[in-house]
């Protein structure tokens, strides 16, 4: 319909174009062939408002869309809340894992440099020893709960950043966030720090003896 | 060359719950003289001031890794022939290549028992 119209206007100007290419038109023709093209241009904006409304609604949907997700992220419960739990979490179970060490290991050297003279001391100070190094055992119950905290929090994290990577159609960037950042990158690759393995991932001593040549 | 076992024996570990298991071990297996250090830097300044039969160091400390020290001993004219035994949980193919070259005499992987660290320091002195 409005190409038709705007056919009709074009073709209307040139006859008039025509028509007064050789005689100067009078203000009433003037005044026609103004009219015909602001209506001609009234359509094409008109169209063009059209596209534009479409384009900014689109951009306003896409803007409610991501401050859902974002919201959803959660991100301040999980800067101020989550993620410090996770690594007080983490704090107790080094906590807790060393001060277990300890106490067998204190249980372990008084068995090793008992007098064993006197028999009913010894066995009272074996004894004593004994229970102590089961108490320090319990450290793994408490410390397989906390674990399980942690890996609920890498979970959740898990699932929001993949949302939301899902969301903004997300596409990683090579390099770092900072140059702190890039420097511990750096000096484990220069070092290399690559930490304990998965079983299965790392060499066992047997390979290393191998490369060493035996023993 | 057979094992002194009065050689004094510099342990370099940043955990100080492993310095502990190992001065155990060593105490298991006859050695009494063990000194500490909590990483490489610290390491370096006591071997010289102090003249060690034997270093046995983790890998992965800071500021100076286990690694460096180990480059940094052999780079001394004065240091270069201590014996030096890795003890890591570095358990990569890569990690026993680059201490070879480095020129440590052994490579041990945690966690270990007294007879594999007897093993490696028998096998150091040729025992």
């Amino acid at each position: 319909m409005a190409a038709a119209k705007k056919k009709e206007h074009f073709r209307e100007m040139r006859a008039y174009a025509r028509a007064y290419a050789e005689k100067e038109p009078s203000f009433a023709d003037v005044m026609k062939l103004a009219a015909i093209a602001a209506e001609s241009m009234e359509a094409f904006c008109a169209s063009m408002d059209a596209t534009t409304y479409r384009e900014l609604r689109d951009i306003a949907n896409y803007i409610e869309t991501m401050k859902v997700e974002i919201g959803q992220f959660q991100v301040n419960d999980l800067k101020e809340s989550r993620i410090p739990a996770a690594g007080e979490e983490l704090d107790a179970i080094v906590k807790a894992t060393e001060e277990a060490t300890n106490t067998i290991m204190e249980c372990a050297e008084a068995l090793l440099a008992a007098d064993c003279a006197d028999l009913e001391s010894y066995q009272a100070l074996v004894n004593d020893k004994v229970m102590k190094i089961f108490e320090a055992c319990s450290f793994q119950d408490i410390t397989g709960q906390r674990v399980a905290k942690v890996i609920e929090t890498l979970q959740m994290i898990e699932s929001r950043v993949g949302r939301f990577a899902e969301a903004v159609n997300a596409k990683d960037v090579a390099g770092f966030l900072d140059e702190r950042e890039a420097a511990r990158a750096r000096r484990k690759e220069e070092l290399l720090l690559n930490g304990p393995q998965l079983k299965g991932q790392g060499i066992d001593q047997k390979y290393v003896d191998d490369m060493f040549g035996k023993k | 060359m057979a094992v002194d076992h009065t050689m004094p024996i510099l342990v370099v570990d940043d955990y100080k719950t492993m310095i502990r298991i190992i001065r155990n071990l060593l105490k298991q297996i006859g050695f009494e003289d063990v000194d500490e250090a909590a990483d490489g830097s610290e390491a370096l300044g006591k071997m010289r001031e102090k003249k060690y039969g034997l270093v046995i160091s983790d890998w992965n400390m800071e500021p100076m890794t286990g690694y460096e020290l180990l480059k940094e001993v052999r780079a001394d004219e004065k240091l270069a022939r201590t014996p030096f035994i890795m003890v890591t949980a570095e358990s990569k193919t890569e990690n026993v290549i680059a201490a070879k070259k480095a020129g440590v005499n052994n490579y041990i992987v945690k966690p270990f028992n007294a007879q594999t660290l007897k093993s490696k320091i028998d096998a150091v002195f040729g025992d």
